[in-house]
């Protein structure tokens, strides 16, 4: 899944696995650290709490493995290594916009609706990445209408009606 | 035989086969794609899947994943990118024969080969699920404990460059398993007293985040990387392939069945098969000079073998619940939803549904054959479709999808948690495959795991007691040690598979 780095093409951004194993050792102990909350039963030594717990040493385990190694290699890692496309402020740009998009629309389309929401994330994400006017236009308004009638009509999911509630 | 007619009265239904053929155009258009995977249009299709019964849900997966893996082979051949990963392994070889003049021929092999590979990966599923099934149905919690475990171990050994991030995948997966209500006690855990974390974490979202969204936000830095397509007519493509069979028909057959034996391996899929299968009729080669230079002979093998993988991988997942690869981990995903509990019992219980999965899965081989000739065809309009216009698209088909899983915001929140999340950890070289297989296998390995403990009144022993248990529970261990042995510093390090590390650019 992961793909080939290139040497001479930094594709993907990354901190060191020192990094990444304390990241993870912290998650797992705060997993392991919720488990004692968890109710047991008496005179049986597995509950609810041991599978997790099982995973959380498990997650430690690998996590220390990495930074072990990386720290035994005989070059440092650097901390963090960036991607070739953060110097190009246009691409950095268009990775918060299609974030933003989402957000945008876990927090809009409630209350404004799949209607509006669904076209303003296109319209706008089509329109940053070139696609011409007119032709953003006909696709917003086409696939937002397609995925209504194909999810509201055929599938029956109660999309959000918004503020378009009086007119559907 | 009663089963059987009853599966053909499932099939040939008109909504049916409007449902496969509707999904062979989508997997075919996805598939030939470039940076649009065989798994996206599994985790896209889902969310549509959800409100069929499971023959049509099923016949829709089944038939657009075959379409996906041929179509993969188009734009590798014609702009030396891979649909999909699983055409990755003999890319270069197709573009080098486009180069030569051979597009014809190269894509004729392509369609045929894949064509033939998918039916054989089927017939050996076809024999061999209902056999293993026979000897499965006297499998208990203990054997199933063992199986999990081993096959979540293989999916951690086989599928990924560096164990140690595949095996802390997969122990992330599980571990998100985890949230929602225990299933041998009934305690809810990690929760936060929020009731949609109460029913755990959505399986639906949580793939279309990690294997769509993922893909998306690495799409939107690199949609200018645009490529010259060969201006080539395709003209005859069934010229030829006579005697390209006469000559490499034992390729077809080695290609093909590595192809189901990897395919059938937990973790590992068709893109690993492909790659594999390269490997070995390179080395098995009485010309391995000639591969790279546009040869059709590497090409024979792996193109057979990821398409019969596809069946292959199908095995474990029908007869033991223990997904091949990450496509049917989905696939076991739905059944679950479904109610339907993969297992031996299945083909006791309601076998006319597995005969129904079979002849779907000939079907929609067959089916490959016209359409993969009508894509080949139209292949210049269809990779015409610029991607600027299918990435804010296909974002609002996963939003959407998200939303009918859970019919509430939740499901679009935990789709970009789980997206971001996913980006993370591949930028990392953590692999995704090993946690969805986590995700999906957690709740059972966990229920088969208490339950002995129960049984067995907490003796680890007893764990080894039944002769099938003690040999699969041996083998575990054994693979176990050796994974401990090559992960820890001072062990040998293992040279990193490049199968499965390659995914369209």
């Amino acid at each position: 899944m992961a793909r080939p780095v290139s040497p001479d093409k930094v594709e993907s951004m990354r901190f060191n696995d020192t990094i990444v194993g304390v990241a993870f050792i912290a998650l797992a102990a705060t997993m392991i650290a919720m488990t004692f909350s968890f109710p047991s039963f008496p005179g049986q030594a597995y509950g609810p709490s041991l599978f997790p717990r099982i995973l959380g040493a498990g997650m430690i385990f690998c996590s220390l493995v990495l930074i072990l190694r990386e720290r035994r290699a005989a070059v440092a890692a650097p901390w963090l290594v960036l991607a070739d496309w953060v110097r190009e402020p246009r691409k950095v740009w268009s990775f918060i916009l299609t974030l933003a998009a989402m957000l945008f629309y876990v927090l809009a389309s409630d209350w404004l609706g799949f209607i509006p929401s669904a076209f303003l994330v296109q319209i706008v994400l089509l329109l940053w990445f070139g696609v011409r006017p007119v032709t953003a236009l006909v696709v917003a308004v086409g696939m937002t209408l397609l995925v209504h009638w194909f999810f509201g009509s055929m599938m029956l999911v109660p999309l959000p009606r918004g503020i378009l509630d009086s007119v559907l | 035989m009663q089963a059987i007619a009853t599966a053909f009265g499932l099939v040939f239904d008109f909504q049916v086969i409007g449902v496969i053929l509707a999904s062979a155009v989508f997997g075919m258009f996805v598939g030939a794609m470039p940076g649009l995977t065989a798994t996206m249009a599994t985790a896209l299709l889902v969310p549509v899947t959800f409100f069929m019964p499971p023959v049509p849900a099923l016949g829709a997966i089944v038939t657009a994943t075959a379409m996906a893996i041929f179509a993969g082979d188009i734009p590798a051949a014609m702009l030396r990118m891979p649909g999909t990963p699983a055409s990755a392994a003999y890319a270069d070889e197709s573009y080098e024969m486009t180069k030569k003049g051979q597009l014809d021929l190269c894509m004729g092999v392509n369609l045929v080969f894949s064509v033939m590979g998918g039916i054989f990966g089927v017939a050996v599923l076809i024999l061999a699920a209902p056999m293993l099934a026979e000897v499965a149905i006297n499998f208990s919690s203990f054997e199933y404990f063992w199986l999990a475990c081993l096959g979540l171990t293989c999916a951690v050994f086989i599928g990924t460059g560096n164990p140690v991030k595949g095996l802390l995948s997969l122990f992330i997966g599980l571990a998100i398993g985890c949230v929602g209500i225990d299933p041998a006690a009934g305690q809810p855990r990690f929760t936060f007293g929020n009731v949609d974390l109460l029913s755990g974490i959505n399986f639906i979202p949580t793939l279309i985040g990690m294997f769509a969204v993922s893909e998306l936000l690495r799409g939107s830095v690199s949609l200018d990387q645009g490529s010259t397509m060969v201006q080539q007519q395709v003209g005859k493509l069934m010229t030829g392939i006579g005697a390209v069979w006469r000559k490499y028909w034992k390729n077809f057959f080695r290609g093909s069945i590595l192809g189901t034996i990897i395919g059938a391996l937990p973790g590992a899929g068709a893109d690993i098969a492909a790659w594999v299968s390269y490997a070995v009729s390179k080395k098995l080669s009485k010309e391995p000079e000639k591969f790279g230079t546009g040869h059709l002979e590497g090409i024979v093998d792996s193109t057979s073998a990821n398409n019969s993988a596809l069946g292959g991988a199908w095995i474990p997942a029908l007869v033991f619940g223990i997904p091949g690869d990450s496509i049917t981990a989905i696939v076991i995903g739905v059944l679950y939803m479904k109610g339907m509990n993969p297992g031996p019992s299945v083909f006791l219980q309601t076998p006319e549904l597995i005969y129904a999965v079979f002849i779907i899965f000939i079907l929609a081989n067959i089916v490959m054959f016209p359409l993969g000739w009508a894509a080949i065809k139209s292949a210049k309009q269809i990779l015409r479709v610029p991607r600027n216009i299918l990435l804010p698209v296909i974002l609002i088909f996963c939003m959407v999808g998200s939303f009918a899983m859970t019919n509430s915001i939740y499901g679009v929140v935990l789709m970009v948690v789980m997206g971001v999340f996913g980006w993370v950890l591949e930028e990392h070289g953590i692999p995704i495959a090993p946690l969805i297989l986590g995700l999906v296998l957690g709740e059972m390995l966990e229920q088969n795991f208490m339950t002995s403990m129960i049984k067995s009144d907490g003796s680890f022993l007893v764990f080894f007691e039944r002769p099938i248990a003690g040999v699969l529970g041996v083998c575990t261990l054994v693979v176990w040690g050796l994974m401990l042995w090559r992960m820890l510093p001072f062990g040998r390090h293992g040279q990193p598979v490049p199968a499965g590390e390659t995914a369209p650019p």
